[in-house]
């Protein structure tokens, strides 16, 4: 049995919610008993420093009915996320429990973390000078668009990827991604509760402000000489998609990226336009923006044409316009859109 | 007319196997999207499903085609004409080597070509799927695709559900893309004794050729160059896979006994960043798997709803089956042998141009005009449109 102090640090483990389980309480208990109040506190608090400060944050726990608090806000903000209803709040929301992990379990032993691993189903095993990963489950949630992350720069015998126990943080790098893949899986199948959203009307309302305002600032925001409005559907699309965090297939970054750059866009524009993500990576933005406009690779790379955006199922036919119709390269689009 | 008659022995002889052979049909195979291709059509039939095995069956026997195909890829609607409505479900992993995309070696002829396909097939086999990769081998499905390349199929459970970006990096992998020099050659910090006096020294080192993966692999490869810079075999082999003569001129050059020993002995390569980046580069060259389907722009290996060959079908332009290897007897499989289907029986012939192919074991030098064949070898020069049949009685 962990420490309940360990449960509060990590309320995505199993073990954790089978404490709150045991704890036999209502969903409605603990919405609107006053003595949950702390817990929906924190809740609210964890919502908001994700949406901020990108980690849901520590605070300060005094007693065992504080570390059962923190425990049970975690269920409160999925809650809280579930009824604002948007894509952003969610990835959000589970990247900034994902760092919180992150930034906790850098201090744990090793067989805490390989603990942490079996709970979130990773096949992670010792070997002698460090741990080692089933390439599969590193596929899934390496960021391999990384030079150093990429499978070929790695050790790989028999199926498993090693990590020498200097390199550890790695393994937790990966940990980070599969808490919040975890969490965005366990929200996207629930449903708001009605209760939620009265208890906390204000919380939503607010959040609901925070994403408006942030909506209106993206699509004013001139790109260099480029306004937003005139780039084709399927850039459009992609664009959406990195700022709701939806998850790009490479091929519809680099298509992205190479178009900007094509339209004469500067490196620190593309740049700015990615860091609305909710899980906006700076390092590994900055490489591939550099590696694909030609800054340190040999090559300057040219934007896809639509048969080959086709190919790639980037083009969303539904969206298509007349323009699309006419040409054969969003580039085209684009010019053809602004003489108009 | 001529054509016609062509077109129609062909259909005929396929007809026979089709009726006379089972067809090994692919798991789930009624969550799958099957494609045929007619004779002297250029129109695949797609988004093809079928419920049972018996309509599959039927449908092949009735429309005899040129060539079969079903998707790596299950769905939920197999026959629904697109992505969204299909329902993709998963997908097997799909290794694809074929000489069109053998560009590193030339090869002379169609049998010297397969016969090169076939070592780096089972390199792949051997080294990345196996050894690397650690594919359980009954996880592991090989065939000879009919034409001119070879096919591997992994159903390891845990892959089904690889997205695109993770096939990418398994095909980055194999074919050595984006290998971090830094990674290869090490910088170590040894105490060194420099007449009496402590000091640390910085060193690069080679990887060690017992590590594992691609390390370890080039670790041997460089040793193994370095030992037979002599050797005419390997000079020609670098050559082939792209190193340039004057660089092999230079490395000979810089090549003092002293440099080979450091290298073979400590492992040091700090000597210069030429040989450094000359050993690199050869290295990759000789190990990565170069006629990979996918190495081009073209998603293909990473695609994850690609069209493959149906397994023991026949392909329409060699008359060749889709052949399953057993692992253990791939190093004896001779598709020349093992592929052929047909009978000896006679078949007269009209050729465009003169054509020589070994099949059986037996070479036919055949010159233009008319001659006498084996059914196997008509049905490879009508399918390749080499030949017209003549007689087909």
């Amino acid at each position: 049995m962990t420490d309940v102090r360990k449960l509060a640090i990590y309320p995505f483990l199993t073990e954790s919610k089978e404490f709150v389980r045991k704890m036999n309480i209502t969903i409605d208990e603990i919405l609107t008993d006053i003595v949950y109040e702390k817990a929906r506190l924190f809740g609210v608090e964890r919502v908001m420093n994700a949406l901020d400060k990108g980690d849901v944050g520590d605070r300060k726990l005094r007693s065992e009915s504080d570390f059962i608090s923190e425990i049970l806000s975690h269920a409160v903000a999925k809650m809280i996320a579930v009824c604002v209803k948007d894509n952003f709040v969610i990835r959000r929301y589970a990247l900034g429990e994902a760092v919180h992990a992150y930034r906790h379990l850098v201090n744990e032993d090793i067989d805490f973390i390989l603990s942490v691993c079996k709970d979130l189903k990773l096949n992670v095993e010792r070997y002698d000078g460090g741990v080692k990963i089933h390439f599969i489950d590193y596929l899934e949630y390496a960021p391999t668009s990384y030079q150093k992350w990429k499978l070929i720069n790695r050790t790989l015998d028999r199926g498993f990827v090693h990590i020498e126990n200097k390199n550890l943080r790695d393994l937790i790098r990966i940990v980070q991604e599969a808490v919040m893949k975890k969490i965005i899986l366990d929200i996207s199948d629930k449903v708001c509760i009605d209760t939620v959203e009265d208890v906390f009307r204000k919380e939503i309302e607010r959040i609901r402000e925070y994403l408006a305002r942030r909506k209106k600032r993206l699509s004013s925001r001139p790109v260099g000489k480029v306004n937003l409005a005139d780039i084709p559907p399927c850039m459009k699309e992609i664009l959406s998609m990195i700022q709701s965090g939806e998850n790009v297939p490479h091929m519809g970054r680099f298509a992205i990226v190479a178009f900007f750059h094509a339209l004469g866009i500067s490196r620190e524009e593309i740049f700015k336009l990615f860091s609305a993500a909710p899980d906006f990576d700076e390092e590994r933005t900055r490489y591939q923006i550099d590696h694909i406009t030609g800054r340190i690779s040999s090559t300057e790379y040219s934007p896809p044409g639509c048969d080959k955006m086709r190919t790639y199922g980037l083009c969303p036919t539904e969206k298509m316009d007349d323009i699309c119709r006419s040409v054969k390269h969003p580039i085209s689009y684009y010019w053809k859109k602004v003489k108009k | 007319m001529e054509k016609d008659e062509t077109i129609s022995f062909l259909k005929e002889r396929f007809g026979e196997y089709y009726r006379k052979n089972r067809i090994e049909l692919p798991d789930r195979f009624g969550k799958r999207e099957f494609a045929f291709m007619p004779f002297g059509v250029k129109m695949m039939k797609r988004h093809l499903s079928f419920k049972r095995k018996s309509d599959l069956i039927n449908y092949i026997t009735n429309m005899i085609p040129a060539h079969a195909y079903y998707s790596s890829a299950f769905y939920q609607n197999p026959g629904a004409p697109t992505m969204e409505e299909k329902g993709w479900m998963g997908a097997e992993l799909i290794f694809d080597l074929d000489l069109d995309h053998l560009e590193k070696k030339k090869a002379r002829t169609y049998e010297e070509g397969l016969m090169i396909i076939k070592e780096e097939f089972t390199r792949l086999v051997e080294e990345f799927i196996l050894g690397d990769f650690g594919f359980d081998e009954k996880y592991v499905k090989l065939y000879f695709s009919g034409g001119r390349g070879y096919h591997c199929h992994v159903t390891d459970p845990r892959v089904l559900h690889l997205d695109s970006s993770g096939r990418r990096e398994i095909v980055d992998y194999i074919i050595g893309k984006e290998i971090d020099e830094r990674i290869i050659f090490k910088e170590r910090i040894v105490e060194g004794d420099d007449i009496g006096r402590r000091r640390s020294i910085k060193r690069l080192e080679i990887p060690r050729p017992d590590e594992p993966g691609w390390r370890g692999r080039i670790g041997r490869s460089i040793i193994d160059i370095i030992k037979n810079l002599d050797n005419e075999d390997v000079v020609r082999s670098l050559i082939e896979t792209g190193i340039r003569k004057k660089d092999i001129e230079r490395l000979k050059s810089e090549m003092t006994p002293d440099r080979i020993l450091r290298i073979e002995r400590e492992g040091r390569i700090d000597q210069s960043p030429f040989i450094r980046r000359f050993f690199l580069k050869a290295a990759i060259r000789r190990i990565a798997i170069s006629s990979v389907a996918g190495e081009t722009d073209e998603p293909v290996t990473c695609d994850v709803k690609r069209l493959i060959r149906l397994p023991t079908s026949l392909h329409g332009k060699t008359g060749f089956r889709v052949c399953p290897i057993d692992i253990d007897d791939l190093e004896d499989f001779d598709p020349l042998y093992d592929a052929v289907v047909f009978s000896d029986d006679p078949v007269t012939v009209e050729l465009k141009e003169k054509f020589t192919i070994t099949v059986k074991g037996e070479t036919f030098d055949l010159a233009k005009g008319r001659c006498r064949v084996p059914e196997y070898v008509a049905v490879f020069l009508a399918g390749r449109g080499i030949a017209k049949i003549i007689n087909s009685e």
